[in-house]
């Protein structure tokens, strides 16, 4: 049987801090992943070409992977413009995954000059110009950063040729449907419209006061958790909705309300709705949820 | 001669552009090209949106930005009267997560930088298996940090007053089962001796393992003479595990932050920074020459602040750590608060610096804060310290280091012991 | 009619006598054979529909509160009348039933607001008044949001705005007020208005 040819992956950082590339190096097989592609060029691990290879020649690439913000010119590697390199290898490659909300929307990044940063494909919300180009091949894995199974499993799909149904800024949907709140080790809270009291404790939610963005933030953080352990609101950190478009928005650690309402609903629930369940649940005084879980003898 | 020399997998790229003089390197000039304006970015913003941002500056030390913003917040906090009073829990807790970090970041130095590249210069090729070991430990070791901290990178459990988590014990006994994975592994493949053994001689004759391999090849290259610099230290962070202090030429002082200065250097966007006007090197090194380390001050007698001293130090420091790490946990009382700040106080005014000893050194983050909004911001970087080009005439940590060297490749390399971090450099 | 349909117009009659009773004599004094007899009906009938006086008093509280909150829902959901317009046709509903209605505004301070007792169970602090509250919080949150009204605490506001009210409701009740409780409309919209605004 002839042996067959692997797949070429090229993974090219523009304005970035490196954390997506640090956290797929955290996916337990990362290693094997990586070693069912033949790497082109990789930020981190030792590769057969050089950046300036990459910038200067017309190397193979199946897939590419973008990490970090884009700006048209200004934005230098090996005396080449990164835009223009990654357009080159865009235009070949059958898969583009834009790894991490800089990548994907602008991100933190784009905060510094919303008029020239952007996304490769998306400035913000809005697809521009090189979205016309690429869409076809588009998968987007925003996330601050991109959880490391759903860069692993993103690329595990695309070589065992799986079906990848996507929302209509390209994130897939078996990962980004759910929203964060889901898995939450404090839902139970979040039903009682019971807030943390103040940080530091395992009892209550952050929805109400303290700025978590869960409900309304497409990801699974909560489902398949982080390093396979933990999450942000497991430890009592309001998540940051850094998944959206949006990301990041002002005032992080605080809720913006209404009146006192919360100014943004959980995915797809009418204000009305919410609101009627929500009073409800507030007029009841759960004695087991306003008090500590765990007694330890002094 | 002038010859321009592109370094990549720097966390970044960076450019050296050597001169040059009878065969050796007489100067160096490091070019840091693109800045990412982390700093603009928070300008109006309210304070704590600092706690979430300034983590991105770096996705290789995110946790130590985050508990330098955190800090610097605390101090601006006591500046204007408010009492902070961390429980010890809580300071456990950030030192742990804190060293977990550096004790990844040092661990894929080994493996991902000092291996690969020196073989290249020792033109020996090497398996794979380098990069299975780097991910192993360092997913082990973040997945330690994230059962306080939620995730790696970008936590946000560090706030003003404390930390976030609520940890148990039942917790706590994952977190040691993970460091115990980690230091069995250190014993095994990294020293190939025990701690204990490695502590008894502290010869670096005894290592064996995967280290020994690093310093052989270091050897070869006679790294013991070679990237020496100017033999001053500098570590400002407050830590139980790391003495702050000062050191120049055998003299030990304690640490002003007055006198830390930055400068702007024409042609790189990054900062220089220097102390008393003078330049001094910050890292493991730095750290380990403050606490008097016998191991490592022994080495520094024989070999001063040598590349092999140098990377000697940061491959201490991940024992040092490991062995911490166990006595934070083994002593955590679940029962205290995790956070003493009830609420963090509106339309603060504030001035604060915090410094945090981060894998690469020292890191100071300085906010001013007016009506709960941030006015001003500045970070200065471990790795600002180490890599400037100097200030007036002198030269800076690691031009002086690369001065002499007999290739590009050789400079380099003495480049990349000081851990290069790019996009630290140029926030 | 239809068997439900009779049995919810059996209901609504049995809540209006009640309300009456109860707004006039008090709930202690009020007893189910009274209410029964007012409109022709054996006791042991009226506990089919209601199995005590304290759910009795109970689901009035909530059948007044839905009433209500379906009048302000329709004011909500007409997206284009500003939020001053929609707090003038607050208030004009209020007292429409302050005037039309008054069993219902007494019932509500007299039985309501004094013997908490009752309502309590299923009935704790906002679960029956949830319809009407709901409605004003929509109200408030989109006054805020379309950005003519101060952001600021839910209950500060709510208790001007509905103190406000029932203050006025009360005056006249007591026949205090020296001209139609209607006329005072625009003055109180426009002070609830400069109270709240921006
Ligand atoms: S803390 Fe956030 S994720 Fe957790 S239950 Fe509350 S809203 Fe949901
Ligand atoms: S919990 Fe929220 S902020 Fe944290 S990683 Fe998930 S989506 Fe991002």
């Amino acid at each position: 049987m002839p042996k067959l040819k692997k797949p070429t992956i090229l993974w090219l950082q523009s304005i970035t801090c490196n954390g997506n590339t640090h956290s797929f190096f955290s996916h337990p097989d990362f290693v094997a992943l990586m070693q069912k592609f033949e790497i082109i060029h990789h930020p981190i691990l030792n590769t057969k070409y050089t950046l300036e290879n990459v910038a200067n020649e017309n190397l193979t690439c199946d897939v590419l992977v973008l990490e970090g913000a884009f700006r048209q010119t200004g934005m230098k590697k090996a005396n080449k413009e990164i835009y223009d390199i990654a357009q080159k290898y865009a235009k070949k490659a059958k898969h583009i995954i834009t790894a991490g909300s800089c990548a994907t929307f602008g991100g933190i990044f784009r905060q510094y000059d919303t008029k020239s940063i952007g996304g490769f494909c998306f400035d913000g919300e809005l697809p521009n110009e090189t979205y016309k180009l690429f869409k076809k091949k588009l998968i987007s894995i925003p996330g601050c950063p991109a959880h490391p199974r759903w860069i692993g499993s993103v690329l595990s799909m695309i070589l065992t040729h799986r079906q990848i149904p996507l929302d209509e800024l390209h994130r897939p949907l078996e990962i980004y449907a759910y929203n964060a709140h889901v898995g939450c080790s404090r839902s139970e809270y979040y039903e009682w419209k019971i807030d943390v009291s103040r940080y530091g404790h395992k009892e209550g939610c952050l929805f109400y006061d303290h700025g978590c963005q869960a409900p309304f933030t497409h990801a699974n953080c909560n489902k398949i958790l982080w390093n396979e352990i933990s999450s942000k609101t497991r430890v009592g950190t309001p998540c940051f909705g850094c998944t959206e478009p949006t990301f990041p928005k002002k005032n992080l650690w605080h809720t913006t309300t209404l009146m006192g309402i919360p100014a943004s609903m959980p995915i797809g629930i009418p204000k009305r709705a919410y609101l009627t369940i929500a009073g409800i649940a507030k007029s009841f005084t759960i004695k087991r949820l306003n008090e500590p879980i765990i007694k330890y003898k002094k | 001669m002038k010859i321009k020399h592109f370094v990549e997998k720097v966390e970044g790229e960076t450019e050296l552009e050597f001169d040059f003089k009878n065969g050796i390197v007489n100067n160096v000039n490091i070019i840091f090209p693109f800045y990412r304006g982390i700093e603009e970015i928070l300008k109006s913003r309210d304070a704590l949106d600092a706690l979430v941002i300034t983590p991105r500056v770096c996705g290789i030390c995110n946790h130590a930005h985050l508990i330098a913003s955190t800090r610097a917040i605390e101090n601006g906090l006591i500046d204007a009267g408010v009492n902070i009073h961390l429980t010890p829990k809580a300071i456990s807790l950030r030192e742990f997560t804190l060293c977990c970090e550096i004790i990844q970041s040092h661990f894929k130095w080994f493996y991902l930088v000092a291996m690969p590249q020196l073989a290249n210069l020792n033109k020996l090729t090497i398996s794979d298996n380098h990069i299975l070991k780097a991910s192993w430990v360092s997913i082990n070791t973040v997945k330690a940090l994230a059962i306080f901290a939620g995730q790696w990178p970008h936590s946000g459990y560090v706030v003003p007053g404390g930390v976030s988590c609520d940890p148990t014990y039942e917790e706590i006994i994952q977190a040691e089962a993970l460091i115990d994975d980690i230091i069995r592994f250190t014993q095994q493949e990294f020293l190939g001796i025990s701690i204990d053994e490695y502590y008894k001689t502290k010869e670096i004759s005894n290592i064996n393992g995967d280290m020994i391999e690093i310093l052989n090849m270091l050897n070869n290259q006679n790294m013991q003479e070679k990237g020496k610099s100017y033999n001053r230290f500098l570590a400002l962070g407050k830590h139980l595990v790391f003495k702050d202090g000062q050191y120049d030429q055998n003299i030990y002082g304690t640490a002003k932050i007055e006198y830390i200065k930055e400068h702007i250097q024409t042609g790189s966007k990054a900062k220089s920074v220097a102390y008393e006007n003078k330049c001094y090197e910050v890292g493991p090194l730095a750290r380990a020459i403050l606490e008097k380390n016998d191991f490592i001050m022994d080495m520094h007698s024989k070999y001063q602040d040598s590349a092999l001293t140098r990377v000697c130090a940061r491959m201490d420091e991940i024992v040092k750590l490991l062995i911490y790490t166990k006595k934070l946990l083994a002593n955590l009382n679940v029962k205290e608060l995790s956070c003493t700040l009830p609420k963090f106080p509106k339309d603060l005014e504030a001035n604060g610096t915090g410094i945090v000893e981060a894998a690469r050194g020292s890191l100071i983050h300085q906010s001013i804060i007016k009506g709960g909004k941030i006015q001003n911001y500045n970070i200065i970087t471990p790795t600002q310290w180490n890599l400037s080009n100097g200030i007036e005439k002198t030269s800076g940590i690691a031009t002086k280091a690369m001065k002499g060297s007999i290739n590009t490749e050789e400079a380099t390399f003495i480049f990349r012991t000081f851990d290069v971090c790019s996009v630290c450099t140029t926030h | 009619m239809s068997q439900g349909g009779k049995r919810v117009q059996k209901k609504e009659s049995i809540i209006q006598a009640a309300l009456t009773l109860f707004s006039v004599y008090g709930f202690h004094k009020t007893t189910i054979p009274n209410i029964a007899k007012r409109i022709g009906m054996s006791s042991g009938n009226l506990y089919n529909y209601f199995p005590s006086k304290e759910i009795l008093a109970q689901e009035i509280i909530k059948y007044t509160s839905e009433v209500l909150g379906e009048e302000i829902r329709k004011i909500n959901q007409q997206k284009k009348l500003t939020t001053y317009k929609k707090i003038h046709k607050i208030v004009e509903v209020y007292f429409k039933m302050a005037i039309e209605k008054p069993e219902m505004i007494e019932y509500f301070l007299r039985v309501y607001l004094s013997h908490r007792e009752v309502f309590v169970g299923e009935c704790q602090r906002m679960v029956c008044v949830a319809g009407f509250i709901t409605e004003i919080m929509i109200f408030f949150s989109d006054g805020v949001e379309c950005g003519e009204l101060r952001d600021q605490d839910f209950f500060s506001a709510f208790g001007l705005f509905m103190g406000y009210l029932g203050g006025m409701a009360f005056l006249n009740g007591e026949a205090i007020l020296s001209r139609p409780l209607k006329e005072y409309t625009d003055d109180i919209t426009q002070n609830i208005y400069n109270a709240l605004k921006t």
